[in-house]
């Protein structure tokens, strides 16, 4: 059985002109001990996606529908109670900005020790205490960051104590939102290294949310493309990166420069989003695509299979052109 | 922390200085002259004038006067008061108590109710307590003091007489130990609580909104995300975050209630410093506003240096700089 299986997920904000939809019929399948990169550019609803799946959307403002379950329990509709118990001891999370990720008027240690207590409430002082210690070293952290503040550390230092954070109660599967994205490239790629080793030592499970598709070729087993809310592509990471079937994957992956291979000049994608407030009946991608016939405006493509464990959603795929030319 | 107090007390010297020198040349230039006061309607003839402008040394030019001022404060003459004929320094110590008690307790109750209150309606924002709650605290704040006061007395003293209408202790009646604090307080609680509603909504409006804008901050999201309840979050992070600007309004307006509570001094007849600066300003006693200006500066520096270094007690991102 998956460890998270999405199933038609929308998330709707709801706003005073209309509703926006953020998130639109998404499903995604997440086994055990993989890692799935969740990629697509600003506003293409990534980031809601994880906050849906961590129940942190504002109720008010926000219709999340479809269901999310997770070892065999519906996140989605779970009471209250049993959501705080699954919290952090088995679905953790790091988020975007960690400069701004604990409160800066107290203790890193000492909130450390707050969050794994909730969770371990028969646990001592000196047993939090140590548990904290254990995870700080296990980001390569050093002891005296238990006594510091956040303002006292560099971006780096605190991502990583976000990420010792994520780790206290032992959780089976992390959400990363955005969490390299404020770092340098040296420093990115060595804690990319670092949650890496943590997963095989640890047995985690890894959902990653990033814009960069490079975060992705070096660190995931397996791709989720969304775009204005919809699912393009999903599938391994190496397959998908290799051979795109997807226009808009194709073009993600043209606008990154390659480290290794030729220097060609970098390519974007013309246009911009499209309004998500409208309901679009065609490809939400058809009128940037080079590619886009009268079919891909008037009806939604929907996920066809490739190969076992690889979907992608056109009219027009990349790969059975590849094939047949 | 050494090096940070020893410039906290030469900035806090260095603006008492200012102040002087500041409030003396505005005392001088402001119209009025207190020997025209002193003189009254008699229309005195020009030496018995220009007699009374030598004794008080106001013929001299106005640097040298300041800078006969500076010298005797230096030697511990404040100076005496023009129309009390007393010395300024035992005018101003008979009055700082009762004044520091109407104005301590007021500010103190004032911080403690504005903030409970302030928390109450951040957690029931948007609901009926918190906007009726806000429309009171706007009432309050728009009023003036001494208006609240007067109706306060007519109200409480004059119509349903539970309370007595003025003064800080029933002088027909002398108490002694016990029944003395119990007369005390009974004529503290009408002025008291009138300083006490002007000041709650300031406290109020400023913990609600410094709590709306804790609650969105990134961390609070954190918290929420490890299954922390909405209670333990509010009491364990939002409070101490969200109370830091509470505290400078806190520090700033004990420093100035000594003058600001003024009005409310005349009202109710309260023995206090306010009430003696408004008597000096309007008969431009020079020697004795110029010591409770010079006390009211030596309060706002020394207590905004002890809100200062609270504050960096409670928040280690001032301690560095």
């Amino acid at each position: 059985m998956a460890l998270l299986e999405i199933r038609d997920l929308c998330v709707d904000y709801l706003m005073q002109e209309g509703s926006v939809h953020a998130v639109d019929h998404v499903s995604l399948t997440l086994e055990e001990g993989s890692s799935l990169g969740l990629v697509g550019e600003s506003g293409s609803g990534k980031s809601t996606l994880g906050m849906a799946i961590l129940r942190l959307l504002p109720e008010k403002t926000a219709r999340v529908t479809g269901s999310a379950v997770f070892q065999g329990e519906e996140l989605l509709t779970m009471p209250e109670s049993r959501l705080r118990q699954v919290r952090w001891q088995e679905l953790a999370a790091v988020f975007q900005k960690s400069m701004n990720a604990l409160s800066p008027v107290h203790r890193i240690g000492s909130q450390m020790a707050d969050v794994y207590r909730l969770h371990h409430p028969e646990a001592d002082k000196a047993a939090c205490r140590a548990r904290v210690l254990e995870v700080l070293r296990q980001v390569d952290l050093a002891e005296r960051v238990y006594k510091l503040y956040p303002h006292e550390l560099s971006g780096g230092m605190m991502q990583r104590v976000s990420i010792a954070l994520s780790l206290i109660n032992h959780p089976r599967l992390v959400i990363f939102d955005e969490a390299t994205t404020a770092l340098d490239v040296i420093t990115q790629g060595q804690i990319l290294k670092e949650i890496q080793r943590l997963e095989k030592d640890l047995g985690l499970t890894r959902m990653m949310i990033t814009h960069d598709i490079s975060v992705v070729a070096t660190s995931c087993t397996h791709v989720a493309v969304l775009y204005a809310g919809r699912l393009m592509e999903v599938g391994p990471a190496a397959s998908v990166l290799r051979s795109p079937a997807h226009p808009y994957t194709a073009g993600l992956m043209a606008a990154f420069p390659s480290l290794t291979g030729e220097k060609k000049p970098l390519q974007g994608i013309p246009g911009f989003l499209p309004d998500l407030t409208q309901t679009i009946p065609g490809c939400v991608f058809a009128p940037r695509c080079p590619y886009a016939t009268e079919a891909c405006r008037t009806a939604q493509p929907p996920l066809e299979s490739i190969e076992p464990g690889w979907q992608a959603a056109c009219h027009h795929r990349l790969r059975e052109v590849n094939n047949h030319g | 922390m050494k090096r940070y107090l020893l410039k906290r007390v030469t900035t806090g010297l260095l603006t008492v200085l200012i102040a002087i020198v500041l409030n003396f040349f505005l005392i001088h230039i402001a119209p009025g002259d207190p020997i025209r006061i002193m003189a009254g309607m008699d229309h005195p003839s020009s030496e018995q004038l220009e007699a009374l402008y030598v004794r008080y040394g106001l013929d001299k030019p106005l640097l040298v006067q300041l800078g006969q001022y500076i010298v005797n404060l230096l030697h511990g003459d404040f100076g005496t008061s023009y129309t009390y004929n007393k010395p300024v320094v035992s005018l101003i110590l008979e009055t700082m108590g009762p004044s520091i008690l109407l104005a301590l307790t007021s500010c103190v109750l004032a911080f403690v109710l504005g903030t409970l209150l302030g928390l109450f309606a951040a957690r029931h924002q948007g609901r009926w307590m918190d906007n009726l709650l806000s429309y009171v605290s706007y009432l309050f704040d728009s009023m003036p003091p001494f208006w609240l006061g007067l109706v306060a007395i007519l109200v409480f003293a004059s119509t349903l007489h539970w309370l007595p209408t003025s003064g800080m202790v029933n002088l027909r009646n002398p108490q002694q130990g016990f029944g003395y604090v119990l007369d005390v307080l009974t004529h503290l609680l009408l002025p008291c609580a009138t300083m006490t509603l002007i000041q709650i909504p300031q406290y109020l409006r400023l913990t609600r909104s410094s709590v709306t804008q804790v609650m969105q901050e990134d961390y609070i999201i954190t918290f929420r995300a490890t299954g922390m309840s909405e209670k333990t979050i509010f009491r364990r992070y939002v409070l101490k975050n969200a109370i830091l600007p509470t505290l400078t309004a806190f520090g700033i307006s004990l420093a100035y209630v000594v003058a600001g509570a003024a009005l409310v001094e005349i009202v109710y007849a309260w023995p206090g410093t306010g009430r003696l600066m408004l008597n000096a300003i309007n008969r431009r006693d020079y020697p004795l506003l110029m010591g409770i200006y010079l006390m009211i500066a030596i309060s706002v520096s020394v207590i905004t240096m002890i809100v200062d270094i609270l504050y960096a007690w409670l928040d280690p991102r001032i301690r560095l700089k």
